[in-house]
């Protein structure tokens, strides 16, 4: 249990930062109270994670091969760089700091699987471009159904908050079902769990990061997106599931935020408003450059501590 | 159906359409008094009574308003909603408020409208209460969604335009007159103040518009 440790903080961290990407409209408006949504999140968190989070896990142990103390240093190496990055302000995707870590582990293994490699960077590039095309066709079939039904204040004020609930619980089972193989997928490849335990643990660390601290940032994320009218809110919501859900079926975990960031662009383009700033943009570039980097940097600086020895001295 | 699910919304709701009732009770009051005043002057008991009539419903009117956003601030219904009512229910508001400062300036001032502009006035007062008949459809429409707001819309700016007209016949008629200078300011502005009525229920109007605009994606 202790060598998952490393593991179960990058679900938790995942958890407290990635339920903001889901909830953050309903809960920062207040639409939605915030236990009401972080209950909501953890139970779906754990479903998907235990129905669809096999896949990734596939991937991911697919990458390298491991040993039990590898794949704790690559978890901690994942989690330090989480911790690093958020400490000083930058955004940072557990689930691109869990590859780094293990892109760490292939190196001092002198083996990697590029294929599969090539297949989660291609993914990495394509949620927000996905997310982007899938929020403008959302948008323009959502809308015209929506307007055609022509209905009243109250009654279309019910069916945003419905929609946003549904959406939200949606976007739980999506973020389980994708991300609990980052935090368990090197202790499979390492053999030390099974799959069904795998995803059982990166689902209720995912729900417990969700349930112990993901209120601030729920609430601070929350009303960034909330500047944004009541029906594109619910898009970008449902474009970023369906997105996330998409990269399940492929096996490969992506960031939440990422495919958000890609949702809000989409309704920029079919308002024709600038949503996205430049700023944002660099961020995404960061989080696919820098935070791999930094996890391969983290796991291969703790392999090279933890092979220390201490040599005393001859006084012979 | 969902109305458990959403019981302060539906609470909204309620409120809603009991503020636009006592808006009308307000304004029947406000006429009764106009007319009292104008076929029995100011000294007459019976206007007395109905200012103090008036009056009681504004105040309800008000109340009514802050138990809106009161519920409103305990987070009923969307935050764009909250918003579009609240701001809806501040400007609806000005009516009732309007109809009291009216009376009030006739009895404070004891004023009486010469004979040459009672006939004018008369016609002013009832094309400003139907636009004020034609915002609470108005309303009805945008929360309900029983009738096509636009062509309420067009009625109230018609109204309000005839009225800028009569407004400005009266004034004009008044001060060709031999009436004291000083009454005559006091008429033109009570005659203004009968104006704003149209004025503001057309501001309220194209208000409903632009919520009933925005909500379409």
């Amino acid at each position: 249990m202790f060598s998952l440790l490393g593991g179960i903080f990058l679900g938790w961290s995942l958890g407290a930062n990635d339920a903001a990407n889901i909830y953050g409209t309903a809960v920062s408006s207040k639409m939605l109270k915030f236990w009401t949504a972080a209950m909501l999140a953890s139970v779906f968190v754990i479903i998907g994670a235990l129905v669809s989070g096999h896949a990734g896990i596939d991937t991911l142990k697919g990458l390298t091969s491991f040993n039990i103390e590898q794949a704790v240093i690559s978890s901690v190496g994942a989690a330090l760089t989480v911790a690093i990055m958020t400490s000083i302000g930058l955004p940072v995707s557990s689930n691109q700091a869990m590859v780094g870590a293990i892109i760490g582990i292939g190196l001092l293994n002198n083996e990697m699987n590029f294929s599969g490699l090539g297949k989660v960077f291609s993914c990495w590039v394509g949620t927000p471009i996905g997310a982007t095309i899938i929020a403008v066709l959302l948008y323009g079939g959502l809308a015209r159904i929506y307007n055609k039904l022509d209905l009243n204040l109250f009654v279309s004020d019910i069916v945003i908050r419905l929609c946003l609930i549904a959406a939200g619980i949606y976007g739980s089972y999506a973020l389980g079902a994708n991300s609990s193989a980052s935090v368990t997928a090197v202790f499979v490849g390492a053999g030390l769990i099974n799959k069904s335990s795998a995803t059982l643990i990166g689902g209720v660390s995912i729900a417990l990061g969700i349930l112990t601290f993901s209120r601030p940032v729920m609430e601070t994320v929350g009303k960034k997106l909330v500047r944004l009218d009541p029906f594109s809110a619910l898009i970008v919501s449902l474009s970023m599931a369906i997105t996330v859900h998409f990269y399940t079926f492929v096996g490969v975990p992506v960031s939440t935020s990422q495919a958000v960031v890609g949702s809000v662009l989409g309704i920029g383009i079919v308002k024709g408003a600038n949503t996205i700033s430049r700023r944002t943009l660099a961020n995404i570039l960061i989080g696919w450059l820098l935070t791999p980097v930094l996890a391969c940097l983290c796991a291969l600086t703790i392999f090279f501590l933890v092979h220390l020895y201490y040599i005393p001295p001859n006084y012979s | 159906m969902l109305s458990f699910l959403f019981k302060k919304q539906s609470q909204v709701e309620i409120l809603i359409f009991d503020y636009l009732e006592t808006l009308k009770l307000a304004q029947n009051s406000f006429l009764n008094a106009l007319e009292a005043c104008l076929l029995n002057g100011v000294l007459c008991e019976n206007f007395e009574y109905l200012i103090i009539k008036t009056h009681k419903f504004e105040s309800r009117a008000d109340d009514i308003r802050e138990e809106v956003k009161a519920l409103m601030y305990e987070k009923a219904l969307i935050p764009e909603s909250r918003g579009d009512i609240m701001l809806l229910l501040d400007a609806i508001d000005l009516i009732p408020h309007l109809f009291e400062q009216i009376l009030y300036s006739i009895q404070t001032q004891k004023l009486t409208l010469p004979d040459f502009i009672v006939t004018d006035t008369r016609e002013l007062t009832k094309i400003s209460l139907e636009c004020c008949d034609l915002v609470v459809r108005e309303v009805t429409a945008l929360f309900k969604g029983n009738e096509r707001i636009r062509d309420l819309l067009t009625q109230i700016d018609g109204n309000e335009s005839h009225c800028d007209h009569l407004e400005r016949l009266i004034i004009t008629k008044l001060f060709a007159s031999a009436v004291d200078p000083f009454q005559k300011l006091q008429l033109k502005e009570l005659i203004g103040l009968i104006g704003e009525i149209s004025d503001q229920a057309d501001r309220v109007s194209k208000r409903i518009n632009i919520i009933n605009i925005k909500r379409k994606v």
